[in-house]
């Protein structure tokens, strides 16, 4: 009997200790949102630096990364001027803290930005940015747009890729199959490895697209503020225009596209041919090879153009240009609007700056989408009663 | 009184009889609850007679020689015993009671074992380690000293995959119609439940059923066969679950005839926040039940059973090597992560299978004994997962989230034969996986890389610098709970944040869970009549319905609003799509749907509502079969004819978008080629219904096409009885075997499209075609017995070639960027080999048994696939017309290559011991070789090494030198893979191995070579397993047991029990080049490198039982 008692003890005990199933509570956003209180905390080893100090602090000219013994950019150093377009900083792994805080501007959805995170910072009422480089595909899904992000630097790395400033880590390109490819071999700025951001990025608070700060001017404004062949003397300037949030009004697509410098204008061409980089809407295919695909833009009252950068990947990129058709684009011009995105500055090669060959198409807005948050508001010029209805690339109509 | 006086006279008659003759009986009890054995093999060695004891535990044998007999007596979960008789002639003899001691070894074996086979591991790719061969017969020393010992290394009888063996209980049919394996996980943890059955060798005479190439298995569960009282039982494990309790008690037979038993077990695991350990992050609950009455009354038995068992348990993967070493443990699990502070799986099985069975035996009279079975069982089986929406993969070890990926695409020139030679040894191995943690073979660091010598300016190292790679290598190696676990924090972050930004939207991660469920309604009857001299006629018919039953329901939206039900992939996609088919997005926006019938709300909420896919394989499955056996003094011979007639057929309440797209690009290629294909899609059915305005609503059904298939087989069988100890058995079979609806649909979440030869038998108008589906199977075994008071045992040499197999694979493409389905055909295989046993006693308290299999299980032809992707995708683009091509036929080299079912060379020693005061204690030594990785067929396809598939296609990224010309061979030749007359791959210009493999230079080698999985140090080939036990008799008939089973004694953590290549090959464009065709494969052919399954390391099972 007693051993029947023990063993009744033993097997009930067992049954009890099991059936306590321990389930994890969810999460709430206090549990997952980091709080002002909490940024405090965190940050309280070091400093949080608004963007432009930030860049100011960390991004040296040459970069401290590449030495004699490792190649770097062929390309990237303008003799002339002293300037390199490509640079890496590292920052130091430890030491104190080194902090950086923004709001997202970007949204990779549309499929218009790939593994590139853009902060907003507002100092002083004026918008500071700053490129993060992140390999994270469909980013935007976690880090979304309107949300803020505390980011904790050390040990990655500051840089510019064709003078594009960014935060990243140091990347070694080794595409030797690259077109030019013995000028592109080297240290470049690369993207941070995704479990690296993740661990150092903090998200602050809910997302709010509210408190977004647009830069809404004219194209006749917006060059008031850049400068379409900068000079070594006020390249840190420029840098700094890069990633600014826009809303570019009274604007409208010229039917014309960028071929390496010169206009040309868009046709008809299928957008799915090979090299049909000059068809009528937002990107045709380069054929997985991915660069972007430059619409002009002019403004009304200017002569002024600045590139619409798209890419062939974006659900939008078969979509006519405002006012084009099957027909081609003689109407583009009588559609006028807003635009909406984000300024970008992209120089990549040394030669032509220090040749003086900028041709100001080094300049774009990329919008993040096809209407809502990019391409928008466009309508037949001075009737917002015929508004543009964007449609898409049909090869019936061939 | 006339009903006495025939009595009387059938009495009188019986004795007489018994008095004229021979005859033995006997009865068999337990030696510690005194209760009589049911079901126990009672054998006269010398005179090969054999019979199994009844409801009291008696046996009877009639019509013997008078002579001096060996009495081998055998029983599951006892120690076999013999006794010596001396039979004296026309006598009824008559043999005290034989008290059997029980077997707690082989008791706690069979658990563990049990256990083991319905813990399988899944992965994303839908892929599960193989099940090792887990039923013994405690009559064959072969199969009862390797189910378990061979267990971890999943070894495989005769190398054969789980579907061709045989599984029943009742005798009525249990495995799966749709993938041919038996789901363990029913009677998971019912051990006394499923204690007896009957095993049958290979080809061998069943009486239950046909049979097959594989092993037949009875579980005979009716109550009568439990030994009566009370079994309580507690057991200790570090295994997936820590604990099990169970309960047994059997009635034994009641004066009024019935018998009652039943079973409760409850095996559990919390969750146990423990890196490292043997199944980390894994919870597990199960709560097996058994129910079982018997009636016997006459010469009838009814029995009555029912089992389930409610399981809830954790899952892991396999993962590659990369990720064993850099997290240091073999047991590493990529499924949980930390949640509010607690462990969370992400995969969390659910099962539960009810199942009621009823059975009637009918001893017609002396010679003629019939069966009739009926049952039903339903099966609830789902796993969880995490599905995500324009979000980062979630996974830890995503390919992307590893060091590894910091060197993809910085391999400088992988065509320089020379350059190569810097990253592989002699024999092309990579080099170690210590590349990828920061140091070359020589030592060097590599973090900040170095230039390669042979391509002055090309740089050798990972992509990042040394700092940022260190760095997220040491997340890795310190095991950092964002990186290595699932971000639980993130994801709920992420829904959140989508709530405030888009709140109508889908979230961007929820848990969603995949139901697998299944429902079958079975019957069988048997017949078996020996009328006549030395004849045994068997005849049996077997109907079975079966319904696969998938669907999805969302277990947690993870903090998010609410899941939009589209396809993530075609909305993805959809710009491509749309060109691609001549559409606009806007014309084709039906595609990204999973149902688009209107009126269909896709707003999904976790409310159990079914989304994504919802659809039903309706199966039938009729078998007849006889057999005759002949029994003489010296020849036994038997043979044996069925027929089996299988239907299968798709149901869905779903319209899937990819579906209608399908079709519709199908329609646009019927009209251009001529062919006749868009109604694969749906059935045509379907389509007149919805065409005619029927079924238009969501959840209305839409009938796909019938197809059906009926296969003869046969086998026969010959016993050469040299004497009464030593014997030859010869055994062969011949059968055609119907595709299972796992490998028949080409992709059933979202069409009705079978595979091409199908359509081929379904309007076969000659015997070629009418088989075109089927696989052939030739099979022959032929074996030596022997069976002598200190040694027995047998050696065994088979012989099997299968024919025109069908495989169905799925995985992403990097050339049509989207998921493809595969479909192989004409797929032969070979195994062949040997297996030997042999059991020696070694004085009063010692056996030594010896166990080998050495076999050579292969592919033995190439095999045709065609590819296509799910969502619609064109696989290619036609090179001259600009067309583009949605589905791609080539060969792909597999012949020569070995199966990748478990070890293929197993030897074993076992030295047991066993005191008449009840100490057992056994050792085991097991030796296990040539154990070869599943190989992806993705990267054997012959257009990868030519450019040019069999269809005549080019391929976009292949291993062509720098010039895009074909690999060459290593005496300079190009090579080229032609096909013969008979369909097999033939290599121009190549230079052979041994199995007719070409042998070619880097990367054909480094992408095609089929690795060997067994450790590099033949040390870490063996594993020991140990166990001891203590069985005490306690008063009043009650008994104590206690045993304690090592596993894995010496912690042997080199032991690789599986794995499988992955189907995704890395595709890189050559930048700044305009040619979308020249594209090449980028040289890093590791980027998605191999998965493995280890052993466990040293595991413990204590078991203690209480019977009373």
């Amino acid at each position: 009997m007693k051993t029947q008692k023990y063993l009744s003890y033993l097997v009930l005990g067992t049954l009890v200790l099991g059936l306590v199933s321990c389930e994890p509570k969810a999460l709430t956003e206090e549990d997952v949102f980091v709080s002002e209180d909490k940024v405090a905390e965190l940050t309280a080893d070091g400093q949080v630096y608004d963007l432009n100090d930030f860049l100011d602090r960390f991004m040296t000219e040459e970069g401290t990364y590449h030495n004699d013994t490792t190649p770097y950019r062929e390309r990237s150093y303008d003799a002339t001027h002293g300037i390199y377009l490509y640079s890496v900083d590292t920052l130091p792994a430890g030491g104190p803290g080194i902090y950086i805080r923004g709001r997202i501007t970007t949204d990779d959805y549309a499929g218009n930005f790939y593994k590139s995170i853009i902060i907003q910072q507002i100092v002083g009422g004026q918008q500071q940015n700053l490129r993060i480089s992140v390999d994270l595909g469909s980013s935007a899904g976690m880090y979304q747009m309107g949300q803020e992000i505390l980011i904790r630097c050390n040990g990655l790395a500051v840089g510019r890729y064709a003078n594009q400033p960014q935060l990243c880590v140091p990347s070694y390109n080794n595409n030797i199959y690259a077109m030019n490819a013995s000028q592109k071999v080297g240290w470049c700025p690369g993207r941070i490895p995704g479990p690296a951001f993740r661990k150092v990025a903090y998200m602050i608070g809910v997302p709010d697209v509210s408190k977004l700060q647009y830069d809404e001017l004219t194209l006749a404004e917006l060059y008031t503020q850049i400068e379409l062949k900068p000079a070594a003397t006020n390249m840190d300037a420029v840098r700094k225009m890069d990633g600014r949030l826009i809303r570019l009004k009274n604007v409208h697509f010229t039917g014309q596209y960028d071929d390496n410098g010169s206009l040309k204008n868009c046709d008809t061409t299928n957008p799915d041919t090979i090299g049909g980089g000059g068809a009528n809407v937002f990107a045709p295919s380069t054929q997985n090879i991915g660069y972007p695909q430059s619409r002009v833009l002019g403004g009304q009252g200017t002569t002024s153009t600045i590139m619409c950068s798209n890419s062939e990947y974006a659900k939008f990129a078969y979509y006519y240009l405002p006012g084009a058709d099957k027909t081609g684009v003689d109407n583009c011009n009588t559609y006028t609007g807003t635009v909406t995105g984000i300024l970008g500055w992209y120089l990549d090669k040394a030669s032509d700056l220090a040749s003086n060959k900028l041709t100001g198409y080094e300049w774009s807005v990329t919008p993040r989408g096809i209407p809502g948050i990019g391409v928008e508001d466009i309508s037949m010029t001075n009737d917002h009663d015929d508004p543009w209805i964007p449609k898409e690339y049909d090869p019936k109509d061939r | 009184m006339r009903n006495k006086l025939f009595s009387l006279m059938f009495v009188l008659a019986i004795s007489l009889t018994a008095f004229a003759q021979t005859s033995l009986k006997g009865r068999v009890i337990d030696e510690a609850t005194q209760t009589p054995v049911v079901g126990a093999k009672v054998t006269l060695a010398n005179q090969n007679i054999s019979t199994t004891t009844n409801a009291a535990g008696e046996f009877s044998l009639l019509y013997l020689d008078a002579i001096d007999e060996e009495v081998l007596i055998e029983a599951d979960g006892y120690v076999a015993a013999l006794e010596l008789v001396n039979l004296q002639a026309e006598q009824a003899n008559r043999m005290d009671d034989i008290a059997l001691q029980q077997d707690i070894v082989t008791q706690a074996q069979d658990e563990i074992l049990l256990n083991l086979t319905e813990e399988e591991m899944t992965d994303d790719e839908g892929r599960s380690q193989s099940q090792a061969s887990s039923s013994s017969a405690s009559t064959d020393v072969f199969n009862s000293n390797t189910s378990f010992a061979w267990s971890t290394a999943r070894y495989r009888n005769r190398g054969y995959q789980s579907n061709v063996e045989n599984y029943y209980i009742e005798g009525l049919n249990f495995s799966s119609q749709e993938r041919g394996q038996f789901n363990y996980s029913a009677m998971g943890g019912l051990n006394d439940a499923s204690r007896y059955k009957e095993v049958l060798n290979p080809m061998e005479a069943t009486n239950f059923t046909f049979g097959g190439i594989g092993q037949s298995t009875n579980y005979l569960m009716g109550a009568s066969r439990y030994a009566q009282g009370w079994k309580v039982g507690a057991a200790g494990t570090n295994r997936n679950y820590k604990a099990r309790v169970n309960a047994t008690y059997a009635s034994g037979v009641l004066p009024s005839g019935w018998a009652f038993t039943a079973q409760l077990a409850y095996r559990f695991s919390p969750y146990i926040d423990n890196k490292g350990i043997i199944g980390e992050g894994i919870k597990y609950y199960s709560l097996g039940y058994f129910f079982t009455a018997e009636k016997i009354w006459d010469n009838k038995r009814l029995k009555l059973l029912t089992f389930g068992a409610p399981t809830e348990r954790g899952q892991n993967a396999a993962v590659t090597q990369e990720v064993y070493d850099l997290t240091g443990s073999n047991n590493y699990n990529p499924y949980w992560g930390y949640q509010n502070g607690q462990v969370r799986n992400s995969r969390i099985v659910k099962s539960f299978d009810p199942t009621v069975i009823a059975a009637f035996e009918y001893n017609i009279d002396e010679q003629q004994k019939m069966k009739v079975a009926a049952g039903y069982h339903y099966s609830w089986y789902s796993n969880s997962a995490l599905n995500f929406y324009n979000a980062p993969d979630p996974r830890p070890d995503y390919y992307r989230n590893l060091p590894s990926f910091m060197w993809d695409g910085q391999i400088a020139n992988p065509n320089n034969e020379t350059s190569a030679q810097q990253l592989f040894d002699a024999a092309g191995n990579h080099y170690p996986w210590g590349l990828f943690i920061g140091e070359d073979m020589k030592g060097n660091s590599l973090g900040s890389g170095f230039e390669d010598p042979m391509t002055p300016g090309s740089w050798i190292g990972p992509s990042v610098d040394q700092e940022q790679y260190m760095n997220l290598v040491n997340l890795w190696r310190n095991r950092d709970n964002k990186t290595t676990q699932i971000d639980w924090d993130n994801i709920y972050a992420s829904n959140y944040a989508n709530n405030q930004t888009n709140p109508n939207g889908a979230a961007r991660y929820i848990l969603e869970r995949r139901h697998n469920d299944i429902q079958e309604l079975n019957a069988s009857f048997n017949y078996v009549n020996t009328k006549y001299d030395h004849l045994k006629m068997t005849l049996g018919v077997e109907g079975k319905y079966s319904q696969g039953i998938h669907y999805k329901t969302i277990d947690d939206l993870l903090g998010g609003n609410q899941w939009i039900d589209i396809d993530a992939f075609a909305d993805r996609d959809i710009k491509e799509l749309a060109s691609n088919s001549g559409f606009t997005q806007a014309d084709i926006e039906n595609v990204r749907k999973n149902e688009i019938r209107d009126g269909y709300n896709n707003v999904t909420l976790a409310n159990g509502r079914h989304f994504g896919y919802d659809y039903r394989i309706n199966m039938g499955n009729m078998k007849a079969w006889f057999q005759n056996e002949w029994n003489f003094n010296e020849v036994d011979l038997y043979y044996a004819l069925a027929f089996e007639y299988n239907s299968m057929q798709r149901t869905t309440t779903m319209y899937n978008g990819r579906a209608w797209y399908l079709t519709t690009i199908a329609q646009n290629q019927d009209a251009l080629n001529g062919t006749d294909n868009y109604w694969k899609y749906l059935g045509k059915k379907a389509l007149d219904d919805l065409t005619n305005g029927r079924n238009n609503a969501p959840g209305n059904t839409l009938v796909g096409m019938e197809h059906s298939f009926l296969d003869p087989a046969f086998k026969l069988g010959l016993t050469y009885k040299i004497n009464g100890r030593n014997r030859l058995k010869l055994n062969a079979l011949a059968e055609t075997r119907a595709p299972y609806a796992r490998d028949a649909y080409i992709s059933q979440r979202v069409h009705d499209r079978v595979v091409e030869n199908i359509y081929t038998h379904d309007n076969a108008k000659n015997l070629t075609d009418f088989y075109a589906a089927s696989e052939k199977v030739a099979a022959a075994d032929l074996t030596y017995e022997f069976n002598y008071p200190v040694i027995r045992g047998r050696i065994t040499g088979f012989f099997t070639q299968s024919w025109n197999g069908t495989e169905l694979n799925g995985y992403y493409d990097d050339e049509a960027r989207t998921f493809v389905n595969q479909a192989m055909t004409g797929i032969d295989k070979r195994y062949m080999g040997v297996e030997a046993a042999a059991a020696v006693k070694l004085g009063t308290y010692f056996t030594l048994t010896g166990v080998a299999s050495v076999g050579d299980y292969r592919y033995t032809s190439d095999a045709i696939a065609v590819t296509s992707a799910e969502n619609g995708m064109p696989m290619t683009q036609d090179q001259s017309t600009k067309a583009l091509v949605f589905e791609t036929k080539d060969k792909v080299l597999l012949k020569g290559l070995k199966l990748s079912t478990g070890p293929q060379v197993n030897a074993s020693l076992k030295l047991s011991f066993f005191h008449p005061k009840m100490w057992f204690a056994d050792i085991t030594v097991s030796y296990h070789d040539w154990n070869y990785l599943s190989v992806a067929p993705s990267r054997r396809m012959q257009g990868l090494y030519t450019g040019t598939r069999m269809d005549g296609t080019a391929v976009n990224g292949w291993f062509g030198d720098e010039n895009a010309n074909a690999i060459q061979t290593t005496d300079g030749q190009l090579l080229r893979v032609n096909v013969d007359a008979d369909g097999n791959a033939t290599y121009e210009n190549a230079v052979m191995d041994a199995n007719g493999v070409p042998v070619l230079k880097y990367p054909y080698n480094i992408m095609t070579m089929q690795e060997n999985i067994a450790a590099t140090n033949p040390l870490n080939r063996f594993l020991i397993d140990a166990s001891v036990g203590k069985l005490l008799y306690l008063p009043n008939r009650q008994s104590l047991s206690i045993n304690l089973s090592v596993t894995n004694l010496t912690n042997n953590t080199h032991f690789k029990t599986g794995g499988y290549q992955q189907a995704r090959l890395p595709r890189a464009v050559r930048q700044g080049e305009l040619d979308y065709q020249n594209s090449i494969i980028t040289a890093n052919a590791w980027k998605y490198p191999s998965k493995y399954y280890y052993a466990w390391g040293a595991n413990f099972f204590l078991t203690v039982t209480y019977k009373f």
